[in-house]
This record gives C-alpha cells, structure tokens and sequence, in this order.
C-alpha cells in the first residue's frame, strides 16, 4: 500500500514541488515525471491518458513502478507507486491531499501553491510518511499542527524585519501549534480532537444531490441515477452525542459513512447516530432508491427538452426547446452543451422565451456562444422558472461536407432549495451535553443530464 | 566544514540574514533557502548557518530546517552529524510534536552515521505516553530495519513492536501493522528464516486485536489492517465466517480504498466458507458499494472497474440487475468507457440485451473513432455470448452499415464474420450487403473478413468469383493478411465451383507461388497447389473441414490467475490482470512463476488443458480482433505466453537433429521455409507480445507449417504430404482467417513439439 512519492507538475509539465523521495534513487522522481508528460504527449486529450502509467526499472533500480496521476486546477498531481500497491490507495491519497490543500488555500492552482510553498512541504510532510504510509489527512487535526497561512500571519512576515516585536507573537503562534496537536492526537475519538470550545455552539447540514441520467432518442429515460451526499459542518463543543432521525430514511440505499456513524444503530434504527468531527466533514453518501413503481429504478427528469437537428452540406440548422417540469421551484444556472464536431467552424444562434413571466430584460431569455477552441456550442440560461419555455433556434457552419455533430446534448443545472429525495430530517438530538445548539438543514440539487437527438 | 561562499550573491546574503539578530528575519531567510533548494539551487553552503536556526521554540521554524537537513543527509552525511545533538534533545522536549518530529526525521535521513544516535531516543519513543509519538516511532522501526536490520534486533525493536498490536491506541496499531508488514516483506525479499521476529505472523491473538482496532482507526489505518487480515489463515470455517461478518461494515465506509481493501478480505476468506446462505448474503453485500464508487471521480472508477471485471468473472451473479449504472456517458475519459462496455456485455442476458443493444448502437454513432469500434465489436461480443439476441444483432450491424461511415462499415463486417463462425449458414441474407460495401473497405481486417465469408459462402454467391477476382487482380499489392485469405477463398470457391473457377484458381496460385515475397503466402500456395493436384478429395476434406464454433470466454485470465489475483484486489495486479511478480518483479523471476502458473493448472486437469490454451486464445479482446494489441496480448492468458516461450526454446534444440534444419541453420537453403529459427522466433513474439496483425496471424500459419516439417522429419515443402497437413491443422492455421486462430494455432504444434520431447 506504500505510495513512494508525490510531486506537484505544473500546466507546462515541470515539477514545481515534490516529496522527498529519501529512499529512492535520485533519478526515480524523474522517470515517472517523464512517464507521465510523454504519456500526456502522445495522447491527443489529456483526459483520455490512463491514470495508472507503469515506469518501467531506471538504473539502480531493478523493479518498475507505476505511476497515479490526476489533474487539478491546471496542474497534475502525480503518485507514484510499486511493490504490489494498491492504486486506489493512491488515488484517494490525492484526493485528500487535494482537499487539505482546498482547506488551506481556498484555491488550488500553480501560482497558490508556489506562493505558499513552504505550507504546501509541512502539508506533505505531516500528511506522507517518507515510507509511503499516509498519515494524518484529515484538515481538522492538521490545522493544528501546520499553520494556514492568513493574512495577519502574511502582514507580520512583511513587516518583521523592521523590529522583533512581532516576533513574540509569532512564537506564541507556534507554540500554540504545539499545545493543539498534543491534543488533537491524544483524543480518544480518532476524528474529534478533545476539549473543542466554541462560544456558539452550532451545527448545519447540507444535503446535495446530484441527478445523472441519459434521455434516449425517445424521450425515455435509459438511466437517471441520485447520488446524495449529506455534508455538516459541526461547531460543538466538549463530546457532542447526536442523534438524527429522518421522517423518511428509507430513500438512502447503498450508503456509506464516516466512521463516527455507528452502523449498528443505523441498520437497526435507520437513525445517524454519531460524536461529530469538528469542522467540515461528509456524514454520509447515498444513492436515492425512488420508490417501487417508479420506472425501473429511474428518477423522473426535472425538465423538457426538445431538439431539432438537421444537417446539410457544410451546415446545419437546429431548434431547441427546454422548460422546466418542476412546480415549486426555480431552475438556476441551466447551461446546454453540445459538441459540434471538429470540422465545425462557427454559429448563429437567436434566442426566445415565452410564457415566463420575465421578459426579455436582463438577459433572462439566455445567452449562447460558440466556442472556436472546443467546437462547443453553450446557451445558458441564467434562470429557468417554473413555467414558459426557452428556445435557442440557429446553424452552423462546418468544412466537413457531412458534419457529425456529437449525437448528445449535455444539459447541467442547480435546483436551490431542492432535494429529488425529499429527504426530511425529522429531529436532531443532543445528549451528553448540556448547551443549546443551533441547527440547521439546508437541501440543494443539480444535475447533468445527457439527452440524445 | 564546507568551504564558504564568496562575500556577495545570493547565497551571501542569505548568510547574513540567517545569522541576524531578528528571529523573523532569520526564519524569512530560512523560507528563502528552501525555495531556493526546491528549484534545484545549491544551498548546500549554508548549512552551518542553518543548523544555528534549528535550536528553537517556533515549531514551524524547526520544521523549515529539518526539511533542509533531510533534503541535504544524503550528499552531506558529515554535516549532519553536527545536528544529531539538537535531535536527541528534540527527543526529549515536553512536546509530544517535538519529540514526534525528531524521531520522524531522524528516521528519514537515511545517514548511517545518526542511525547510531537513533536508538536511545527511538526506544524511549515507543513507550512514551503520547499515542502520536508512539506511532511515529512504530513507522520508524520499520525505517530503521530497512537500513540496518541487525540494529533493529539487538535492541529489541522488533519485539516491541509486536507486543504494540495490543496498543490503547487504534492509530498506534494501525501503524504498527503497517511496519511490520514492511518489516516482513522485507525479511521475505532477503529469505530471512521464518522463526526470525523479523516476520509477522498473524495469530488468531493478533487478529482478535485488528479486528477491534479495525472500527476505531483512520482510513488508511483500516487498509493497513486489512491487508493484514487479507494475509490471515483462518483455523476453520467459523473463523473465516467471523472475519467476514467483522469486515462487511468496512463497505460501508465512504473512502474506496477502504471499500476495496474490504472486499478483498471477504473474497479471500469467503473461500472458506460454506454456508451457502452466508455467502450469498455476501455477495448481496458487495454490488451496493462496487456501484457506489462508479459516482467517483473517473480514476478512481477506472480502479473500480477493473477490479469489478475480476469480480464478475468469480461471482458473475454480482451485479446482474445494474446494468444501467454501467452506461457510458459522453463526457467519461476513453479508459472509463472501455472498461464500461466490457463489463456491460459481461453482463447482458435476455432480460437486458435489449437495452444493452440500443446503448451500443447509440455509442456506435458518436465521434470517438476508437470507441465507437469497440461498440462495435461488442455488438459482436454479445451476439456470440446471447444465441437468442444474435439476429437483433445482426440487424444492428445491419443498420450500422446503413451509415456508410467507412470506419463503422469495416468494423461490422469484422464483426458479421465472427457472427458467421459462431452461427453458419444462419444469417446468408445479409452477404450482399455486405458484399455492395466492397468498395469500401480499405483496412486489411476488413477486407480479409470480407474475403473469407464471400470463400466461405462461394456457392450461395452467384458472382463470388467476380468479387474475388478483383482482389486476384491486385493480390501483390494487398497486404499478407488480405493474400492469405484471398488464397483460402479462392480455393474454396474452386472446391465448391469447379467448372466456373478453373482460371481464377490457376491465376491466383501462379501469384501467389511466383510473384509474393512472404513464404507464408507462397507455402499456403503450394500447399493448395500440391493439394489440388495430389488428391481433390483429400483437398475438400481439408479445406471445407468444420471448424469448431467459437464463443466468448467468462474469464480472460487463467481460473489459478483469476484466484490469485482475486487475493491481490485493488493493487496494481488486479489493474493489469496480471500476478505482480511479472511487472514489479525481475524480469526472469516473473517468466518463471507464469510458467509455474500454468503448470499449475496443467497438472490439475490435464484433459482439460486443450481447451484451456484454445480459450485462451480466445480471450473476449482477442475473439473479434486482427490486431493483437501489444496490451491485450500481454495482458493475455499466462499459460499461453508460458508455453510459447518454452517451445521456442524446445524447437531450438530439435533443430540441428534434422538436416534441413541444419540447411537452414546454416543459411544455405532457398527453399519457402526460409529461417525455420526466425519463424519460431517469430512465433513467440507472435504469441507472447503481439506484435502487430502480421505476425499475430502470420504466426498462426507459420507455427502449423514449421511443425509440420518437424514431425515428418522433413525440411522441405516438395514433400510434404498433403494428408499430413490435414491431420495436423484442420482448422487453424491454415485456413482460420481469424486473428482467434491465432491463439489455438500457434498453440497446437507446440503442444506437439513439447510432446515429442
């Protein structure tokens, strides 16, 4: 399971920061940084290159390795891995690392990072030990021991050489640091550091859905799958016991938790029954079981689209046609794609609405573009209410005297306010402590949606 | 002491700045040198003055340094010598960070010279009272074993560590399994005697202590609790129902690598048990996460699927009503969609083949030229695997040529022609489509699928010899693989309509022998020549021979493999298909256990060996395939890549017996079967990698060609007898016009050569 390193390529393929690879010979790093960009290079899409790269042996080193890379903000993070690894392990690896970087920095990109460089080695140091085991990824314990850069702390670094006072209470910063983590690693609940103090004791929920389906030719559903997730952000203090219960748990099927979830009292009671983590976390994920009757398993789609698609000679001509099926509440965001084909060479599109209680003021009827690079056409529309339709009617252009447009429009959209679940949390109970709490749920949906001409 | 920088430059001023009386200025300074160093800037000048920065209460300070002392052990052993005090009193600060971090980086730096000073404070850390500090000492024994071993034994480490599995602390078990067992592979890598403390033997005591630390730890301490347990032999049946029961929770854990670990455990111990309920319970258990992780992002599904594809190649009842999730969409990588589509043909039944088949048809129409062949061909795919479904397929195919696209048109007659090997003379009706298409086919697979169904069905075409003779007519420019069939088909259509055919006959036989430059083509041809003449009945016997249906494999690996890497789950090994050893081992090491495996699975069912290789030159990616991609080939079946190699090496050593061969050995011969060494050369490359349709097919025909020489004992094609070659290669070689007859073809007169030794 040991992951012998990791390093941090920028959009041009250069390493900007790398772990130490202390027991490995030194050209090891390089080979699968050169694996990685000549694999890159010869594939036309970088999202298509395997994200498992096998290395074969450099000198000095009789074994191959493999090679786990994803791309983020621009830049590739790279795992490199051998013996009889597990890549998921890898992956999983950079996908908390990247969300520790998240915490830090809010954004992670090549310029954030070279900035904060020496936050970014601490990160790595505390998160990868030098044998390949993760160690400690959860954000929460780090910040106690690697310090997130802030402004105060930024302002103090410009100011300090013009005397030593600020020095004192950079020390009193690092020594802080030190107390918190011999607390944070000595609790005896392995996610909730002990003795957490808030003044206003709260605790939120947001349950996200995310709709995934496929619309055939038809109009008929091929698969439209929920994946939930139940995100919480806990301001409790002392060892908060909660108890949640759902007035309709039985839509979650296939769940998975974070470990303070007691899987007991949930197959037993279908309650969450937990001692959060301080902090941000993901309670738990879900896949929403429509109820029986509902076709094979699939959730009805939230909207209607229409689309005619004609090709000619060097051209084309489309008319398209959304509105929304939902009655309560408004669509935000809805951004329509489809993928003209490489030998396209441009659009012109008219937009219209009717019915929808907007006007035409402010943009409401949506705006299109084309764009040059993708060959992408994209209309979006800022707010899609409950009635009214769209329209988008237009052609294009294409060198190809038989243009071959992509056969699928992708449809993405929000839906605040709005779960496809209409998961309802029915109480929250705190026992072992005394104070009052704050809380509070908050339900938020989007989907992207693939629809067939 | 290094010799000092001059008085000006960077490094000069940075000199002076870590030397300054103002802390912030110092630790500024100290950020400077290490963004220097991580652009690859020598700053190994100034380590004097940053050691002087190490002594100090600010955490994040000390850290700075230590990186810098870690970053500079390796080339600068001696220098570092001058921290170890600063370590051994870091080792003992109040701070449990402190002392944390002192072990952890003493155990990094990887310099003989502090590995001395490391013991003492090592051992105080392992008993000390902070459980953080304890597990970063755990991780260090493991480090320091792996630099000097004998250090770790005298002073006990390795006993410490294993009364630490009953630590307090779930994180410290954690750790502590993680170091024992990289002290244990190590100790195996070096054939350390098995009674040495160095291995890590899981007792039913330790398991009882994993299996509670199992609830309590973080993420990446379960995966190392589970790979442990993955390594237990349980005592009975009840112990490995226990295991199971313990581990199922853990597939409901939301990191992946968690749910996989997990699942590997269960499979491992589910061997063993025989509670049909239970295991059916367990099963059930699995499909819910598997499905889960496929709303991962696309890497982390790509594992996913790999591992599921090894999965229901075990358990094919796994997942049977989840097709759906398993459809592609547009905005999936290529690797993603590919591994979609074979696990959707694995498992689409008569419930949903029709859905399945829509889908297909849907991918066939996108852009993505690579995927929309490997649409194509599962179309194919299921049409062999679902009798029922093959006409819906089949009008499929037919609809997909409607299209006239040229790369989807020459797809589906690839594809229409293994549909005609598994069901002949079923669907006839469809032959001139295919045959209006002709013109446009101009990819070599194509064409020579073509070619065989128009020979195959010569007496159902009214024109097949007008199509044919278009293919005579520009026979040297065509490639080896399209001569070939061309060859075939027209012997056929002479065979089946002697009176209309003699000229075509007689035109292509004269080409082929006179003005083709590849002996294979030329010694098909004089073969069919010799044939014709000789005997016609004999001829027809060998040329319109029934050949075996085909049909796609469940497994792609070896039942002995697919067990192995079942154990391996979720490593590296089960993303290959391929046992560990063959990629991360040495090279030779790995040739030999592949050749162990398929012993293994010789010696169990020795009657079954035939139709072991046959299938597994069958493998579903190579069934409807010409091109044996290098990856395919070898991610392909060990016992074929095994037993080619060593009937290269077989055949070598027979060659000098005969005298032909020492002709040939020796160069002087002219005869067609030039380089009888090359051949067999060529057959393994053939075989075992791959190389590219060529040799793929060719290797099939110059293997049944060659071995036939060998066992007459004759060198030269003047005598071979025609019965001969009918005995011993009816159906591959020959006159297969698949790349599938690649596989048993290739294999059979090895099989024969290994015999006669």
């Amino acid at each position: 399971m040991a992951i012998d390193g990791l390093i941090i390529l920028d959009s041009t393929g250069r390493p900007i920061i790398q772990s130490g690879y202390t027991s490995y010979p030194p050209g090891y790093p390089i080979l699968h940084v050169d694996a990685l960009n000549t694999e890159l290079s010869k594939c036309a899409r970088a999202k298509d290159v395997d994200p498992v790269i096998y290395v074969g042996p450099g000198i000095g080193d009789l074994r191959g390795s493999a090679c786990c890379h994803v791309e983020v903000g621009g830049m590739r993070i790279l795992a490199s891995v051998s013996r009889d690894a597990d890549p998921l392990v890898a992956f999983a690896f950079l996908q908390a690392f990247v969300d520790v970087l998240v915490d830090y920095f809010g954004t992670v990109n090549a310029a954030t990072l070279k900035d904060n460089f020496d936050t970014v080695y601490q990160l790595l140091e505390e998160t990868l030990d030098s044998s390949g085991h993760p160690l400690t990824t959860s954000p929460n314990a780090l910040r106690d021991i690697v310090l997130p850069p802030s402004l105060i702390t930024k302002l103090i670094a410009s100011i300090a050489p013009s005397g030593p006072s600020p020095a004192s209470g950079r020390t009193g910063a690092g020594s802080l640091a030190g107390a918190g983590a011999g607390a944070a690693f000595a609790s005896p609940i392995p996610w909730r550091k002990a003795g957490v103090r808030h003044n206003h004791n709260e605790i939120l929920f947001d349950v996200v859905e995310d709709m995934c389906a496929t619309i055939g030719r038809n109009g008929a559903t091929l698969s439209s799958l929920v994946w939930g997730k139940i995100e919480c952000n806990a301001k409790l203090s002392g060892t908060p016991d909660l108890t949640m219960t759902f007035t309709n748990p039985t839509v979650m099927t296939n769940c998975a938790f974070h470990p303070c979830v007691r899987l007991q009292r949930w197959s037993r009671d279908k309650v969450f029954s937990f001692v959060p983590p301080d902090g941000q976390f993901v309670i738990a994920e879900y896949q929403y079981g429509p109820p029986h009757g509902a076709l094979s398993g699939n959730v009805p789609v939230p909207i209607a689209f229409k689309a005619n698609v004609t090709t000619d000679e060097n051209e084309g001509s489309f008319t398209l046609t959304i509105s929304s099926k939902l009655s309560t509440k408004p669509m935000e965001n809805v951004i329509i794609e489809h993928y003209l084909g490489e030998d396209s060479t441009g659009a012109q599109c008219s937009t219209s609405s009717s019915g929808t209680g907007l006007g035409t003021v402010g943009g409401a009827e949506g705006s299109w573009m084309y764009d040059h690079h993708k060959h992408v056409l994209r209309w979006e529309i800022p707010n899609l209410t409950t009635s009214g339709s769209w329209s988008l009617r237009g052609s294009w252009t294409s060198k190809s005297k038989t243009p071959r447009p992509d056969r699928t429009y992708s449809i993405k959209f929000d839906i605040p306010s709005y779960t496809f679940s209409a998961l309802k949390v029915d109480q929250l109970r705190l026992s072992s402590e005394a104070y009052k709490m704050y809380k509070g749920v908050r339900g938020r949906s989007k989907g992207s949606i693939e629809w067939r001409w | 002491m290094s010799i000092r920088a001059p008085r000006k430059g960077e490094n000069y001023e940075l000199s002076v700045d870590l030397n300054s009386e103002y802390r912030e200025k110092r630790k500024d300074a100290i950020k400077r040198v290490i963004a220097s160093m991580t652009v690859g800037k020598d700053v190994s000048g100034l380590f004097p003055d940053v050691l002087k920065n190490m002594q100090t209460d600010d955490l994040e300070q000390k850290k700075l340094v230590y990186l810098y002392l870690m970053n500079y052990a390796k080339t600068q052993p001696e220098l570092v010598i001058l921290a170890v005090n600063t370590f051994v009193k870091d080792s003992e600060d109040p701070n449990p960070l402190v002392r944390a971090l002192a072990i952890r980086t003493m155990g990094c730096l990887r310099a003989e010279k502090i590995i001395d000073y490391l013991c003492d404070p090592l051992r105080r850390a392992l008993s000390d009272d902070n459980p953080y500090v304890r597990k970063t000492a755990a991780l260090c024994v493991a480090k320091l074993y792996d630099l000097k071993p004998e250090l770790a034994i005298e002073n006990g480490f390795l006993e410490q560590l294993h009364e630490m599995i009953g630590d307090s602390n779930p994180m410290v078990v954690a750790n502590t399994v993680a170091a024992l067992t990289d002290i244990n592979a190590a100790a195996t890598a070096h054939q350390i005697p098995p009674d040495d403390p160095a291995h890590f033997d899981i007792t039913s005591a330790v398991l009882t202590k994993l299996l509670i630390a199992l609830n309590e730890c973080s993420e990446w301490g379960r995966v190392a609790i589970l790979n442990a347990l993955a390594r237990y032999t349980a005592q009975d049946d009840k112990e490995s129902e226990h295991i199971c029961e313990r581990v199922v929770p853990q597939f409901q854990h939301v990191n992946g690598a968690v749910v996989l670990a997990a699942m590997k455990v269960v499979m491992i111990h589910m061997r063993a048990v025989h509670r049909e309920d239970l295991v059916k319970q367990l099963v059930r258990k699995m499909a819910p996460p598997l499905v889960t992780l496929l709303s991962s992002p696309p890497e982390v599904q790509w594992v996913a699927l790999k591992n599921i594809n090894l999965l229901l190649q075990k358990r094919a009842d796994l997942l049977t009503s989840e097709m759906r999730v398993f459809f592609c969409k547009y905005n999936d990588p290529l690797y993603v969609k590919v591994e979609k589509l074979d696990i959707m043909v694995r498992l689409a039944n008569d419930n949903n083949v029709d859905a399945l088949l829509s889908e297909l048809k849907e991918y066939a129409s996108e852009v993505d030229v690579d995927f929309v062949r490997k649409s194509i061909k599962a179309i194919g795919q299921t049409a062999i695997q679902i009798e029922s479904a093959a006409e819906r397929c089949v009008n499929v195919l037919l609809e997909l040529i409607d299209t006239r696209v040229s790369y989807v048109v020459q797809e589906a007659v690839v594809v229409m022609k293994d549909i005609f090997r598994k069901y002949p003379s079923t669907y006839e009706g469809v032959i001139p489509t295919l045959c209006a298409n002709l013109d446009e086919l101009d990819e070599p697979e194509a064409k020579a699928s073509l070619i065989w169904i128009i020979g195959e069905y010569a007496e159902k075409i009214e024109n097949a010899d007008e199509l044919l003779g278009v293919f005579v007519d520009t026979f040297t420019e065509e490639s080896y693989q399209v001569q070939l069939q061309t060859l075939t088909a027209v012997v056929k259509l002479f065979l089946k309509k002697p009176d209309s055919s003699q000229g075509i006959v007689q035109r292509v036989l004269t080409t082929a022998t006179k003005d083709c430059d590849s002996p294979d083509v030329r010694d098909r041809a004089y073969i069919y020549w010799r044939l014709l003449s000789t005997d016609p009945g004999a001829a027809k016997a060998v040329v319109l021979a029934h050949r075996p249906p085909i049909s796609v494999p469940q497994t792609t690996v070896s039942p002995a493999l697919l067990e192995e890497l079942l154990g391996d789950l979720s490593s590296l090994a089960s993303v290959y298909h391929k046992p560990a050893e063959t990629f991360i081992g040495h090279g030779r090491v790995g040739a030999d256990s592949l050749q162990r495996k398929a012993t293994e699975v010789d010696d169990r069912a020795a009657a079954q060996r035939a139709l072991q290789t046959v299938a597994a030159g069958q493998q579903a990616e190579n069934l409807l395939d010409f091109d044996d991609e290098p990856a395919q080939a070898a991610n392909g079946d060990s016992s074929l890549l095994s037993s080619s190699s060593s009937s290269g090496l077989a055949a070598t050593q027979i060659l000098p017996h005969t005298p032909a061969a020492a002709n040939l050995l020796a160069g002087t011969s002219a005869n067609p079967l030039d380089d009888l060494v090359s051949i067999f050369g060529g057959m393994n490359a053939g075989a075992g990698f791959g190389s590219g349709s060529g040799s793929g097919g060719g290797g099939a025909g110059r293997g049944s060609a060659s071995a036939d020489g060998i066992m007459g004992g004759l060198g030269s094609p003047g005598v071979l007898s025609p019965t001969h070659t009918g005995v011993t290669s009816p159906s591959a070689g020959t006159m297969s016009p698949t790349g599938t007859g690649a596989g048993p073809g290739a294999q059979k007169p090895q099989d024969d050569l290994l015999g006669l030794f």
